[in-house]
């Protein structure tokens, strides 16, 4: 770093300097300026800055930790998020030295003392031709005040490692001892008109036509895609209109232009000179008409094909601005849920046993209809819904600035989560038969007698005659089975295997008055927090904020009961299946002891609908899903597995891996709890569990949450955990950390091995 | 398993990115073997850190060594009136730490290492001597005249376990076949 490099530059200097110094954004505009465009006023805090910053903050070391700790190719989404959200905790938690605030207070005396201000990332390189990487970095617009400059400022240089920027990394060469980045501190120019503009059309860049969009009120509508745009295509030469397309919007004039043709003739024209200026195609955001007309930005026209990565680009779609957030709520729980519910209801309803062959071909083709549309609705909708709760994380951690970038999911607690009512009946159900020792030992003795061959309906006649207080429990578990396990896990329906509860039910009942984990809220309040973020807030921004934690709750809510309304659509398409496959085994049409999945509905209904007499066969499954698989060669074995410390504490037990319905009843008191990925179907096991590990990572998925609700240690994020640690190993999890150790410290070998 | 089998009725969870098509694992991309890892590291350092513990004292002392092609023995050499001589005379039980670090500072996610665990005894004069006396000097020419020295002792390491640690806190153990 060379002292002599300032630490701000004024936008009309900007082009004098070296991209590497301001930034691609800066560096543009500066030039402009001194061209004489209309630029809106600002100064930039250059890449020395943010070196500055880094170094004085001690971030450097802290990115590559986080960012060494795992390859990036073994993290999910939303580990990478977790990566970024911590980063940005780092960011905003270190106060700006008195170098830099000076530098601050240096910038704002040369701007308007009133103006609202927009504060602006200005990377190295991110404006080329050949690339794109709009919208990776942070825009912060509508800031007053030193204070919040500076904390929009710090914001800016985190979203150089914003999860969008870590997933472009290789593209993008972000280092952490190389990468800078510059701010862009410029006044907002209020206009009732904006748009973009391109001296080309960026379809064909042969073709001589310019393009432009304009929304009414500031650019940002247009950018963030929440208001259409009236669209032009204009011809470069003549300058005459070629086409005009008004936008979809719901109180603007339609039949009127928003721009009259010296508008455009203005825009045109300055354009076409900022193309002479630079010698290449611009790509133009600009605000107000004719004589006021502002340049706000000037890139190159991006000619690079779009992104093939097809996951990468579905997950930037995943971010919903605040706008289509609200519309997602109000469609997701005002319509979408309700009419999953209900669908549930009357499909679990339908007594499949009186339908005809034909009829029953239809109820299996609409069930199998109503799960590919309900996966489809989950992946466009729910999903994207979910990230409520992520932009409630990032809310609340911009306003109370914690030093615990999670302290937000406090929040989310208490909600009153489909899970969370089955846990509480399953829970009920074993205080039952932990306070009846006659039941309890009846139920043992049948569940022994029967084990792997249980049929509900003679089971439970037999365990009423067995026990007092068994009818009680009879009926407590058929509620339970009709409310909450009419779910398909495993490629099965829960509720056709009473077995796996029934013998949780019974380990439950003997940890009862032990060290069960009971879903105890200690700590803090959720009062507490959400007094917090208002205090922060303000009054004036009150009403936004809890509309924000509902956002929020709502969203975590979601996530986790549309697992299991989609799932119960799943069971009822199951369900159909076989009363199906019974039918058709009867006739003899079918053969084979495998029971049909999804996969065999269109086979299932052409049988139904074309009687023949053609069989078909279905294979049994003969996998035994408790069985470990190994997958580390010959004498390598892990001893320390990393992943996310997604909640804190230190546990020492046995493996118990979930892998099927089977394990579910598996499971005992103390036990490791070690699968892929914990599933809203598989919460009740954590009562009994001392630890979690999974192979999904991050800190706000149903694992980590409910691991910090019962004060359990949870380290996720473990690459092939599910594979690599078989049942009954010896592990230690170390949630503060995020490490598990496999089996104990001993030297057996060294001590037993002789000179050969 | 979830997340690996298309048809599993399990849609809660996104994908990883870079998964492709199964059977080409992140596993399997990112993180080649232990022992080719240990091996690699082995081959391109020159150096390790011997431990050794007799007398009740822990001692450690830089040593140049070479590894035997199957990584089931290691060598290395030493003058006897060294504390090292003194200490391995009275406990075999070794270990050798070997690891990649420049010294430079930050890099902690980057380094490497492996200790190294194993029984070491004196190889004297004869048969064995030239075989594995040869091996440690072809990689280390400038060691010849030591090792010939009456007043050295070449010691043989018999490889009890390799325990190799990447990325800090990354811990994988591999034992030869002989032990396993």
């Amino acid at each position: 770093m060379d002292s002599r490099e300032p630490l701000l530059i004024p936008l009309d200097a900007c082009g004098q300097w070296d991209e590497k110094f301001v930034g691609g954004k800066a560096a543009k505009l500066g030039k402009l300026v001194r061209a004489g465009f209309e630029v809106p006023r600002g100064f930039c805090l250059t890449t020395r800055a943010y070196e500055a910053f880094v170094k004085d903050a001690g971030i450097t070391p802290a990115i590559r930790m986080e960012l060494g700790r795992k390859s990036m190719d073994d993290m999910r989404w939303e580990e990478i998020w977790d990566t970024a959200l911590r980063l940005r905790a780092k960011f905003l938690s270190q106060p700006l030295s008195g170098l830099l605030r000076e530098a601050v207070t240096e910038g704002l005396r040369g701007l308007n003392a009133d103006a609202s201000l927009a504060v602006r990332s200005s990377a190295i390189g991110e404006d080329s031709a050949g690339r794109s990487f709009a919208g990776l970095h942070e825009s912060i617009i509508g800031v007053s005040g030193r204070q919040a400059v500076e904390d929009a400022v710090r914001l800016v240089w985190a979203s150089l490692w914003s999860d969008a920027a870590l997933l472009y990394r290789k593209e993008l060469g972000l280092d952490p001892t190389l990468s800078r980045m510059a701010v862009l501190v410029q006044e907002l120019v209020d206009a009732d008109c904006s748009g973009v503009a391109f001296a080309r059309d960026p379809r064909d860049m042969r073709m001589e036509r310019a393009i432009v969009e304009s929304v009414p009120g500031p650019c940002s509508l247009l950018v963030d895609g929440l208001v259409d745009p009236d669209r032009w295509e204009l011809d470069r030469k003549t300058h005459a209109i070629i086409t005009w397309l008004p936008g979809q919007r719901d109180n603007a004039q339609h039949d009127a232009p928003l721009l009259e043709p010296c508008d455009l003739e203005q825009i045109l024209k300055t354009l076409l000179s900022v193309e002479r200026l630079f010698g290449w195609s611009p790509d133009m955001e600009w605000t107000g008409k004719s004589d006021s007309l502002t340049v706000l930005q000037a890139r190159p026209i991006t000619t690079a094909v779009p992104d093939q990565d097809k996951k990468r680009t579905w997950y930037l779609s995943l971010r919903p601005g605040d706008a289509r957030l609200k519309a997602l709520r109000e469609r997701v729980v005002e319509r979408l849920i309700p009419e999953l519910e209900a669908l549930g209801q009357v499909l679990a309803a339908e007594e499949l046993d009186l339908l005809d062959d034909r009829q029953l071909a239809e109820a299996v083709e609409t069930r199998s209809a109503a799960v590919a549309r309900w996966k489809k609705i989950y992946w466009d909708e729910f999903i994207p819904f979910a990230h409520g709760v992520r932009r409630l994380a990032t809310y609340y951690n911009d306003a109370v600035q914690s030093e615990d970038p999670y302290e937000f999911v406090g929040l989310l607690r208490n909600q009153p989560l489909v899970a969370t009512q089955r846990n509480d009946a399953i829970a009920r159900l074993g205080r039952q038969l932990a306070a009846n020792d006659s039941l309890r030992s009846a139920l043992e003795r049948l569940l022994a007698e029967y084990a792997g061959a249980l049929h509900w309906s003679t089971f439970r006649g037999e365990l009423i005659g067995m026990a007092d207080g068994a009818d009680d429990f009879v009926r407590g578990f058929d509620d339970l089975n009709e409310r909450f396990l009419d779910v398909a896990y495993d490629q099965a329906r829960l509720h056709d295997q009473p077995e796996p509860m029934l013998r949780h039910l019974v380990e439950l009942s003997r940890a009862r008055g032990q060290s069960s984990n009971d879903v105890a809220m200690a700590g803090v309040h959720v009062e507490a927090l959400e007094m917090r973020l208002l205090d922060a807030v303000g009054p004036e921004r009150r009403d936004e904020a809890l509309d924000m934690i509902e956002t929020g709750r709502i969203s975590w809510k979601l996530r986790d009961d549309d697992n299991l309304l989609v799932g119960r659509l799943e069971s009822q398409l199951l369900r159909g299946l076989e009363v199906a496959a019974k039918r058709l085994r009867d006739l003899g049409r079918l053969t084979g002891k495998g029971h049909p999945d999804g996969s065999h509905a269109k086979t299932i209904i052409r049988a139904l609908r074309e009687p023949s007499n053609a069989t078909m066969r279905f294979e049994g499954s003969v996998k035994d899903p408790g069985a470990g698989l190994s997958c580390t060669p010959p004498g390598e074995t892990p001893r320390q597995l990393i992943g996310q410390p997604a909640s804190p504490g230190v546990a020492t037990g046995a493996v118990r891996c979930i892998r099927g319905c089977v394990d579910l009843g598996r499971f005992q008191q103390g036990e490791i709890l070690v699968c892929d990925a914990i599933q809203p179907t598989m919460t009740h096991l954590v009562l009994l569990a001392s630890a979690i590990i999974e192979r999904r990572g991050g800190m706000l998925i149903h694992g980590a949450i409910i691991a910090r609700e019962t004060g359990i240690p949870c380290v996720n994020g473990v690459r092939q955990a599910a594979e690599i640690l078989k049942n009954g190993d010896l592990v230690t999890v170390d949630g503060h950390l995020g490490i598990v150790t496999v089996g104990a410290a001993e030297f057996d070998l060294e001590m037993g091995v002789e000179y050969t | 398993m979830q997340g690996t089998d298309k048809n599993a009725m399990n849609y809660s969870d996104e994908p990883l990115f870079d998964e492709t098509d199964a059977g080409n694992t992140p596993d399997a991309r990112t993180n080649p073997a232990v022992r080719d890892r240990i091996r690699t590291l082995i081959d391109e350092q020159p150096y390790a850190v011997l431990c050794v513990g007799g007398g009740g004292q822990p001692y450690g002392a830089l040593v140049a060594f070479a590894f035997s092609e199957d990584m089931r023995h290691a060598v290395f050499v030493t003058p006897v009136a060294t504390r090292k001589y003194r200490l391995l005379s009275e406990c075999d039980h070794v270990a050798l730490v070997i690891d990649n670090r420049s010294n430079k500072g930050g890099e902690l996610m980057e380094v490497e290492a492996v200790t190294v665990t194993g029984r070491s005894h004196v190889i004297e004069r004869g048969s064995e001597f030239d075989r594995w006396s040869g091996l440690l000097v072809a990689r280390h020419t400038y060691l010849k005249s030591f090792v010939e020295a009456t007043t050295c002792k070449l010691f043989r390491v018999d490889v009890v376990r390799c325990l190799h640690v990447a990325r800090f806190q990354e811990v994988n153990q591999w034992i030869p076949a002989s032990h396993s």
